[in-house]
């Protein structure tokens, strides 16, 4: 679960924290794209670097190492399958060469996670609901999507108080085969599957009294606003980007 | 001015044999603080309900009679447009919170009518400062304690500015702090804006002295309505009724053997002017 | 029967819900856990059927270490009710969700059926026998909860918040319950903030704050110190709250019930009338 601890938001105060949500996903998303154009070890080293200064500067660099740990088991899985299927496919010649592509492909899943994770963590979920609707998506997704998040502490709470008034009734969650304890999962979820009906219920009876969907023309109180800092921020990282796309094509 | 004109009104439950509620007529003046009370099951909920909109247009069953708040035929009404004269709060405080700041959250319902923003920016403004909130603007309502909560969910309907506000049992998960001071707000909203009031709440105790009325319903009937010194008078402190204030009961035990009380007190307050008052007057 | 030893618990979120909680609750006793929201009532009832096991220090229960025993061992000394009693429904009817639990624990069918039965009649749910849990209303479903529980006859019974959104009748129920519970000999543990209900139940009464013992004692005593009781969000019942308003009269201030209430001011009264008649 420590790669969802990196995804999730930290009020902060940083210069990153306050550039506007849409520049944000674009560097993230330049740096996706120099992961996927690059097999280079330097480069991606050197992306890396670029990654760490970033979560230095937003003070996040606890939480983001976190998500780059909580990635490793995915990276090791990616290696291995890689492994297996360059092997069983003679992709590559020698063993050498195997593990080299098999853990840049590993190294590559890790740098594409830890660059999200850093858009995550210095980006409140109200703001990447403001990115939303700023791109016309229809409100009732945007709302899905802050709901999720809203929401998702609590029902995960809720397991846990069902979880623990099922073991004080005398089932033992982690004892028997797996049938057995495929068996024991119904004393879990009917009770969760009744009690997020019950909440459904409420939430909408509460999004009635509230006017929801009233209007088609829906205002919002706050408004994203690219400032003159976005705007220099996002000339920076268009211009490294485009250097980096010249000499890919001219000159490597 | 009525607020609220209830006539021969009969509702039940799609799937339900026995009527929710039953027959029930009513009229509130504007300004009008009322307590509702009965036990559980009684159509406490389901009567706030009729009131918003609600029923008939969210939940699905059978309704007779009339309904009419704030001048409109809820029938005949959208609830977002009833929504904007009459609000509701509930119970559970997390269940009517969506956003990720409070802020948000006391503008969401604004916003979803597609109010200016300059007009949800005094609005919310003005609604954190009545409920006495400013300073948790910018926190996220999942972190911060249920009185607090409440409190914001109270924000959120209050920016909408309604003339009736519905409360069914805003406090029954708080301690007895943030219980008092959800009921305080409650009360100094009438006050301060003349809004009328019904609260459906289990705990008198909390309420008797604050209130111009008491309803008290069963089995989908109002079996008493009146003030809150002739409805708790006429009742015997008996756990199977109508609750009924620990200063009434004392009030009544220390009558049956001398006459202190001519008023009934409501609050220990009372209690104190009576017990003082009997005095100084066996001294004249 | 329980004991905690300078008990501290930190959730993994770093939240320190108890900090060097040492407390006994003997035998027989029945005790009322109070204190404000977030004050650890609940943290506190997961640790004695071992839901929790403490981050520093010891918890006790009937002698032995709690690390040592599995939760459903403990529980079959130990039941716990909690809150919300619709996180434990889950089979069609009634009586087979009190079943459920003893063939969990490991008794003989014939020792099920007769448990059921009494189980439900003490908490008078036998009419619905045979009905959905999810039908019932809320005090029923509340009263489903303990009957679960009593069915194994734990010898320490433990409910969090059992009277929140209950009417003024099913209060009343439920405190002869656990009044006829704490008769026959069992330990009864409550955590609430109700303190009208803890008012009438008078128990020894064990106030928290932030995760800590702040007061311990008997709720004539403890109920009726508004400003210790303040200092945790709660407030004085309001039988207590209106005779501390004529201690200058001579009022005894030290009462939470109705009846004596009335009884100590007729009293007084009389002797004022008498010494000013003289
Ligand atoms: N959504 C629903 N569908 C069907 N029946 C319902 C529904 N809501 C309530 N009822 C039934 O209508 C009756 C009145 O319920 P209501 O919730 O209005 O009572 P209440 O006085 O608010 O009780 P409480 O104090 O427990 O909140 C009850 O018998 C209840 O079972
Ligand atoms: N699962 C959890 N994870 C992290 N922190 C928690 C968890 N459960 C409780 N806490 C925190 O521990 C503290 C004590 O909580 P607890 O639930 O024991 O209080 P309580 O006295 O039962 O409160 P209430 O009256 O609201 O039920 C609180 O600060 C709470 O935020
Ligand atoms: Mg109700
Ligand atoms: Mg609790």
């Amino acid at each position: 679960m420590s790669i969802l601890e990196g995804l999730k938001f930290y009020a902060g105060d940083t210069a990153i924290h306050k550039l506007d949500p849409r520049v944000k996903f674009l560097v993230s998303m330049l740096m996706l794209l120099m992961v996927v154009m690059y097999t280079e070890a330097w480069i991606l080293v050197t992306l890396m670097v670029v990654q760490a200064a970033m979560a230095y500067a937003a003070k996040v660099v606890r939480r983001w190492l976190k998500t780059i740990k909580g990635s490793i088991p995915l990276a090791v899985l990616v290696f291995g399958l890689n492994a297996i299927f360059f092997i069983t496919t003679g992709t590559h010649a020698t063993l050498q060469e195997v593990l080299y592509h098999s853990a840049t492909l590993a190294y590559r899943l890790v740098l594409f996670l830890s660059s999200f994770s850093i858009f995550f963590l210095t980006t409140t979920p109200e703001e990447i609901g403001l990115t939303l609707t700023s791109w016309r998506i229809p409100y009732p997704y945007t709302f899905a999507f802050i709901s999720a998040i809203r929401f998702t502490p609590i029902i995960a709470q809720e397991l846990r108080d069902i979880m623990d008034a099922q073991r004080s009734r005398g089932i033992e969650l982690d004892k028997g085969g797996p049938l057995q304890r495929a068996k024991k999962l119904v004393p879990i979820l009917v009770p969760l599957l009744a009690n997020a009906l019950r909440r459904a219920y409420e939430l909408a009876e509460a999004m009635e009294v509230k006017c929801f969907g009233a209007t088609k023309n829906r205002t919002s109180l706050r408004e994203l606003k690219m400032r003159s800092r976005d705007y220099a921020a996002l000339l920076v990282s268009l211009t490294l980007f485009s250097l980096a796309m010249y000499s890919r094509l001219f000159l490597l | 001015m009525e607020i609220v004109r209830v006539e021969g009104l009969t509702f039940t439950y799609s799937g339900s044999e026995v009527p929710a509620v039953k027959d029930i007529n009513l009229t509130m003046k504007e300004g009008e603080f009322v307590l509702l009370l009965g036990p559980s099951g009684c159509g406490k909920s389901t009567l706030c309900r009729c009131l918003n909109g609600l029923i008939p247009h969210f939940y699905a069953g059978k309704m007779d009679g009339k309904v009419v708040v704030a001048g409109m035929d809820v029938t005949k009404t959208p609830t977002y447009v009833l929504s904007q004269h009459v609000g509701m709060v509930f119970q559970i405080p997390e269940n009517q919170l969506f956003s990720l700041t409070v802020e948000n959250d006391v503008a969401f319902a604004l916003e979803n009518l597609g109010i200016p923003r300059d007009e949800i920016k005094r609005r919310v403004d003005f609604a954190l400062r009545a409920v006495g909130i400013e300073e948790l603007r910018g926190r996220s309502p999942f972190e911060l304690s249920g009185g607090q909560q409440q409190k914001v969910a109270i924000a959120s309907i209050l920016a909408l500015m309604p003339k009736l506000m519905l409360f069914d049992e805003p406090t029954s998960s708080l301690d007895p702090v943030s219980a008092k001071s959800v009921v305080d707000i409650i009360s100094s909203i009438r006050k301060e804006f003349g809004t009328s009031i019904i609260v459906a709440e289990h705990r008198v105790e909390l309420l008797a002295d604050k209130v111009d009325r008491v309803i008290v319903m069963q089995e989908g009937s109002i079996i008493k309505d009146g003030k809150p010194k002739e409805v708790f008078v006429s009742e015997e402190f008996t756990p199977y009724g109508v609750p009924v204030p620990k200063v009434v009961s004392m009030a009544k035990g220390v009558n049956r053997h001398l006459r202190v009380f001519n008023d009934m007190p409501l609050s220990p307050e009372e209690f104190e002017q009576g017990i003082r008052g009997f005095l100084y007057d066996k001294v004249r | 029967m329980i004991k905690f030893d300078s008990v501290t618990y930190v959730y993994p979120t770093g939240a320190r819900a108890l900090s060097d909680v040492s407390v006994e609750v003997g035998k027989g006793e029945l005790v009322a856990l109070m204190g404000e929201n977030g004050a650890g009532k609940t943290t506190f009832i997961k640790h004695l059927n071992g839901l929790l096991k403490p981050t520093s220090g010891r918890v006790y229960v009937d002698g032995k270490d709690t690390r040592t025993l599995s939760v459903a061992q403990l529980s079959r000394i130990v039941g716990v009710v909690f809150q919300n009693a619709e996180d434990m429904f889950f089979l069609p009817t009634v009586e087979e969700e009190v079943a459920f639990s003893l063939r969990n624990l490991g008794f003989s069918e014939d020792v099920v059926q007769k448990r059921i039965d009494w189980a439900l009649k003490f908490m008078e749910l036998e009419v619905y026998k045979k009905r959905s849990p999810f039908l019932l209303s809320g005090g029923e479903k509340k009263r489903l909860a303990l009957a679960i529980i009593l069915a194994w006859n734990p010898q320490v019974i433990a409910m969090d918040e059992p009277t929140v959104g209950q009417d003024s009748m099913q209060k009343e129920k439920l405190k002869e319950m656990i009044k006829q519970l704490s008769l026959q000999g069992r330990t009864v543990i409550i955590s609430t903030h109700d303190v009208e209900f803890v008012a009438e139940l008078r128990p020894r009464v064990i106030l928290m704050s932030r995760g800590k013992i702040v007061a311990d004692g008997d709720a004539d005593t403890i109920l009726t110190d508004g400003e210790l009781l303040r200092s945790c969000s709660i407030l004085m019942p309001q039988v207590a709250a209106t005779m501390s308003r004529l201690t200058d009269l001579g009022f005894n201030a030290k009462v939470i019930s109705v009846e004596e209430a009335v009884r100590s001011i007729v009293k007084r009264l009389m002797e004022i009338e008498h010494t000013r008649r003289a």
